[in-house]
């Protein structure tokens, strides 16, 4: 056999009950050089799937036994990225958007045209296995990592979908940064990618801007509000730290999910909406679900694909890349020279413990980059510039007293300096809070309301 | 009273499939009577289904004009349009010409 300049087949997949419209599809795809497979029943897809590893899935919705949206279930279930393009002989707008919310990559009609289906098959060949794709996709991402790349090549992967994805990391990690690459390279890179801060809403306001108020709706409510859901029509709605989402409108969520509708706060009716949710925590979510704080169905929804976005400390290969970036950055930004590390202050960046991640290295590398006289930044520099970020963790006793101190002074502020409230309310006599206090050095004089008293 | 030719056009690359094809279309023709006489909606409202959904991919729009006839038809068991329906799709399954291009 002579070589080819050909990359190995595409294996597609096309499942159908009716023989001539299997007939039909492996016809129209063989010339064009797939590789095609057939199956005649759900389950023989199925066991196809496993076993001939297709790129790609056409298949009948209507069939005896386990139907299309059944074995698209069942497919995601193992393969959540593999393509799945549907055909219907009905034109049922719930089935197309069940089916696109399922995972679908395409609904069509039957009878279904040759260059429709052709250009479809196309369309949705996944074709970031390549470096191309991937170097394009993390364009805007630096890594060196072998931790970071399969991340990275995971993330390229679910772009192409619309599937949830959830991403965990510590703080600081860059989990909007992967977010925000997602809806970039996603079919909905021209609509609004909206990021949501969980943790940084109070509860009652929470509601209303996920999911918007009528006029009326509360006190205060005197204008009709759109909510990000809606704002977010068509796009991305980037939520992050919901493991921080109260309980109460983590059921409200859920429902919007599983819908596809929301409905504002005191409104009648529900609006449609077609949003990809990304979502992140720094919490253990796992954890936050056996303890009840979390749903478990909510949950699930949330993590179909989960991006875990190791700690800077465990890819140390990753910083002399990100530090000649944000160096990089910092010079444009500021219109400046660009400065650079030298060698023996980039060994000391690559062995330290960052708890404060990718955020704390951006910090680090800008504050040398402005301090720096020189165009090579200095050792001394650098280790002056992470001691004046105390980083150390501290011992128990040293965190308790901190919290000690802090509570006391907390306690003294709404008691108003009245040692006796103040003891009070932190379930202690006065004499062992007065004791307290002087082992604190707190005066209870600097809370006592000097106008009234003087 | 001689039958008009219907041509319809074929893409050549099909040619192979077209026997089986169309032996397919005559068999269902045959369980569509059956199933007429039986009464049975739900395999006439079945057969119209996919005749719908095959008979265009191959060039046949008639078929798959006729075949949707046939499964709205079932569904509102309408068994006078069904028959039409039947005879139609049988006259032109009789009087087809292809012409593969």
């Amino acid at each position: 056999m002579s070589a080819t300049k050909k990359t190995p087949a595409i294996k597609i997949l096309v499942v159908d009950d009716d023989e001539d419209i299997l007939n039909l599809l492996e016809k129209w795809l063989v010339d064009l050089d797939y590789c095609v497979k057939r199956a005649a029943s759900g389950l023989e897809a199925l066991q196809l799937v496993s076993t001939f590893v297709p790129d790609l899935v056409i298949t009948d919705l209507f069939m005896e036994g386990m139907d299309g949206m059944a074995l698209l279930n069942e497919i995601h279930t193992d393969n959540p990225l593999l393509p799945v393009i549907m055909l219907s002989g009905q034109a049922q707008i719930p089935d197309a958007v069940k089916a696109m919310h399922l995972g679908v990559s395409e609904f069509l009609t039957k009878p279904v045209e040759k260059q429709k289906l052709l250009q479809t098959v196309k369309d949705n060949i996944p074709c970031t296995r390549g470096p191309e794709k991937l170097s394009q996709f993390s364009g805007s991402i630096v890594f060196e990592s072998k931790v970071m790349a399969d991340v990275m090549e995971m993330a390229a992967l679910v772009a192409e979908t619309d599937v949830s994805v959830l991403v965990t990391g510590p703080t600081g990690s860059g989990k909007e940064v992967i977010a925000r690459a997602i809806h970039d390279a996603s079919k909905r890179r021209d609509k609004p990618f909206i990021a949501v801060n969980c943790g940084a809403i109070p509860e009652q306001l929470l509601e209303s801007e996920l999911f918007g108020h009528e006029k009326g709706a509360f006190t205060g409510a005197s204008l009709k509000h759109e909510g990000l859901f809606q704002a977010a029509n068509g796009g991305t709605i980037f939520l992050d730290e919901i493991g921080d989402m109260p309980l109460p409108l983590q059921v409200k969520l859920l429902r919007v999910l599983q819908d596809f509708e929301v409905r504002p706060v005191g409104a009648t009716r529900t609006f449609p909406i077609d949003v990809r949710l990304i979502s992140a925590t720094h919490r253990n979510l796992e954890q936050a679900v056996a303890d009840g704080d979390f749903r478990e169905d909510l949950y699930y929804r949330l993590k179909v694909v989960p991006l875990d976005i190791p700690d800077l400390m465990d890819r140390p290969d990753d910083i002399p890349a990100l530090v000649d970036h944000f160096l990089e950055r910092f010079a444009r930004q500021n219109k400046t020279e660009k400065k650079s590390f030298s060698a023996d202050s980039m060994k000391y960046l690559g062995k330290m413990t960052w708890p404060g991640n990718v955020r704390q290295l951006i910090n680090v590398v800008e504050l040398c980059a402005t301090l720096s006289k020189s165009k090579t930044i200095a050792l001394g520099l650098v280790k002056k510039a992470i001691q004046e970020k105390p980083v150390e963790i501290q011992t128990l006793k040293e965190a308790k007293q901190d919290f000690e101190k802090k509570y006391l002074i907390s306690v003294m502020r709404i008691s108003h300096g009245q040692v006796a409230n103040a003891a009070r309310i932190a379930g202690r006599n006065r004499t062992e809070f007065y004791k307290l206090l002087n082992q604190y050095n707190i005066d209870p004089d600097d809370f006592r309301n000097k106008n009234t008293s003087g | 009273m001689t039958e008009e030719k219907i041509v319809v056009e074929v893409d050549e690359d099909l040619e192979d499939l077209i026997p089986g094809f169309l032996q397919n279309r005559n068999t269902d023709i045959g369980k569509l009577q059956q199933a007429a006489d039986a009464g049975d909606f739900e395999t006439l409202r079945s057969i119209g289904h996919s005749l719908k959904g095959v008979g265009g991919g191959y060039g046949f729009e008639k078929m798959s004009e006729l075949g949707a006839s046939i499964e709205t038809a079932a569904k509102g068991e309408q068994l006078e349009e069904i028959k039409s329906c039947i005879s139609a799709l049988k006259n032109y399954l009789q009087n087809v010409e292809i012409k593969f291009v």
